[in-house]
């Protein structure tokens, strides 16, 4: 075993872990998962639930997991006959006032309190005369409802904002039976990025709501993403219910935004189930665009790409699309004197205070570094004069591009607005946005992640990289272009 | 050359169908002694011989509240557990925040009546009902949405219990 490390036994498992790690954490790597409420990986230790007790050698009583550092030949039973019925009292004790309105609750299905209950709680209750504590409904912020009868007073929600956030909005008020979270009463939970305190939570007790009612946790489809919301390139799970994206979660990476997302990110969704797509290739017959297969307008883009005399490209595209639909959008272009030119959106900055180089960047574009690596520049205004007296203008991804042109226009992208100057593209291509592909990103650290695709792209729509691979491999090797 | 069939030589005795006709006969004419079996349908559906068991499972019903709501607080179970994909569920929320079903429609004709739904139901609001008389002039009609299903009046199924397997 390599030196430096403390080895215990958890459950009759030995593990070596580094010094100062908690039980709770060791236990998940002999693969044991201790009941646990208060405790998070993303926040202090707080030790308030009780719920993570595990009997351990030579303690005088039961530990809790998340508060005691592991030390050498320490033996942890987590499963002994004290430690599971203290576990079980917890349990009853959080259930004497929890409503159980389990078919309304939107956290059914993804519940810890009732999985723990599940897996160790007992089937009745011992305190069925008495009623259970109602308070109404509270509304907290633009998008966090507050329902404290089904609180267990876990107080994540209360340590990420006062501690990863850092705007103490939110803390226990009264004692005892009569506690709950309370809000300052001037404040709002309005912070960039509370809506983390949505996930957080362990029960149904704050809810989004966007995600009110929309669907039930065992309905949804979950795909590894990465959000486009910016350019710090979160690692999300984009949750579908019969192919429609319903809702946005933080995919835990430790290297980019450990267990969070930002608001910003969480609502930028809405877009990818627009119903206004383009779902065939379209090519100009006359004033008229004309519906057609994907053979047919391959080979019209084919043949203007060959059939010009200027050898003269502008490519504006967007920061949004794949590096794989950047790189090839590059390589039709083989042989071409080719200017590549992106636009990036600008917002506000909002940093999450609690956690270095962690923010809502204000440049929201998700692959504006990947652009820039395959030789596309910022400078969009110059390219946009270029495009002008260039032969062939290709347009990847971007219906507001107010490109004008004497030469042919290309436009590959999934909508087409009423008066877009796209319209009068020779030939239009309609390709799947992000929740419908594959593909990669690279962040503004250079760091490039890969997004998987969530639902099926509409009509006839493929993903770009497919359309300007048919495209670069019909032109033929670079070569042969000379 | 000619097949050549063996004529038997039976006694009178044997071939005659006088005595089976007359026996069949008396069969029959001994009906008309018996207790009357025969139930009148449409006019009467039911009578003390027979009747539809009370786990009979026919189409559904939904069960309202005093003011008359649909008692459904659209969990979602229903269409998870049914095995036939027939009952299409969008939730929302009324005035006072409820959760209710905005639409609830059951397509009887791809339902199995298994009774899954009302086994699954937490809120005791489907149920599949002791009815069988479903005939309509067009197919559409067949889809039931939540005020067909709530303005339903039959009886609900008592469905099998297990600690009463043999309904007694």
């Amino acid at each position: 075993m390599a030196d430096g490390l403390i080895n215990l036994t958890i459950d009759g498992a030995p593990v070596s872990v580094p010094p100062g790690t908690l039980v709770i954490e060791a236990a998940k790597q002999a693969g044991v998962l201790v009941p646990h409420y208060c405790y998070h990986p993303g926040l202090p230790v707080a030790g308030v639930c009780r719920m993570c007790l595990v009997e351990i050698e030579k303690a005088p009583k039961l530990q809790i997991a998340c508060a005691t550092t592991v030390t050498e030949g320490m033996v942890v039973k987590t499963q002994a006959p004290a430690a599971k019925d203290a576990r079980q009292g917890v349990l009853e004790f959080l259930l004497i006032n929890h409503p159980l309105d389990c078919p309304i609750c939107d956290q059914a299905g993804e519940c810890e309190l009732q999985d723990f209950v599940f897996q160790e709680g007992q089937a009745r209750t011992r305190y069925a005369e008495f009623a259970k504590r109602f308070n109404p409904v509270e509304d907290f912020g633009p998008d966090v409802l507050y329902v404290p009868n089904r609180c267990i007073l876990c107080t994540r929600c209360v340590r990420f904002m006062e501690d990863v956030a850092q705007e103490p909005v939110l803390n226990v008020s009264e004692r005892g039976d009569r506690a709950f979270i309370g809000i300052h009463p001037e404040a709002r939970l309005d912070h960039p990025w509370a809506g983390n305190v949505v996930d957080l939570c362990p029960v149904g007790s704050l809810l989004s709501k966007d995600f009110l009612h929309k669907a039930r946790a065992w309905e949804l489809d979950k795909t590894a993403s990465i959000c486009t919301g910016c350019s710090q390139g979160c690692n999300i799970t984009l949750d579908t219910r019969d192919e429609v994206v319903v809702r946005v979660r933080p995919r835990p990476n430790l290297e980019v935004n450990r267990y969070f997302i930002c608001d910003h990110g969480r609502m930028h969704y809405k877009w990818m189930n627009r119903g206004d797509r383009i779902e065939a290739p379209l090519v100009r017959a006359g004033a008229e665009l004309k519906a057609t297969d994907w053979d047919e307008a391959l080979d019209r883009v084919t043949a203007i790409l060959r059939g010009t005399e200027g050898r003269t490209a502008v490519a504006l595209v967007s920061p949004g699309a794949s590096s794989e639909a950047l790189a090839l959008a590059k390589r039709v272009f083989t042989g071409f004197t080719w200017t590549g030119a992106f636009q990036v959106v600008m917002g506000e900055d909002a940093p999450l205070a609690g956690v270095p180089d962690l923010a809502l960047r204000a440049e929201r574009a998700p692959n504006a570094k990947g652009a820039e690596n395959l030789g596309y520049t910022r400078d969009y205004a110059p390219a946009l004069a270029a495009a002008k007296t260039a032969a062939v203008v290709l347009v990847l991804d971007d219906p507001d591009c107010a490109v004008d042109t004497n030469g042919a226009l290309i436009y590959l992208g999934t909508v087409l607005g009423e008066n877009a100057a796209c319209r009068r593209a020779d030939v239009i291509l309609p390709i799947a946005n992000v929740a419908e592909e594959e593909g990669t990103f690279t962040n503004r650290d250079g760091r490039t992640q890969r997004y998987y695709q969530a639902k099926p792209a509409p009509g006839m729509a493929q993903p770009a990289a497919w359309v300007l691979g048919q495209l670069a491999a019909a032109m033929g090797p670079a070569e042969a272009q000379r | 050359m000619p097949i050549g069939v063996k004529v038997m030589k039976r006694p009178i005795k044997q071939t005659s169908y006088l005595r089976a006709t007359l026996k069949g006969m008396a069969l029959t004419f001994s009906h008309l002694l018996r207790p009357k079996v025969t139930m009148q349908y449409p006019e009467e559906k039911s009578s003390k011989d027979w009747t539809l068991s009370s786990r009979w499972r026919g189409t559904h019903r939904m069960l309202t509240d005093e003011q008359g709501r649909a008692k459904c607080v659209a969990c979602g179970l229903c269409p998870q557990i049914c095995p036939a994909n027939c009952i299409k569920l969008v939730p929302g929320e009324d005035e006072e925040g409820n959760r209710y079903p905005l639409i609830y429609e059951i397509d009887e004709f791809r339902c199995i009546f298994c009774g899954y739904c009302q086994e699954v139901c937490p809120e005791e609001a489907i149920h599949v009902g002791v009815h069988y008389e479903n005939s309509e002039y067009s197919r559409d009609r067949f889809v039931y949405d939540l005020e067909r299903l709530s303005a339903q009046t039959h009886p609900v199924s008592t469905l099998w219990d297990p600690s009463d397997p043999k309904g007694e």
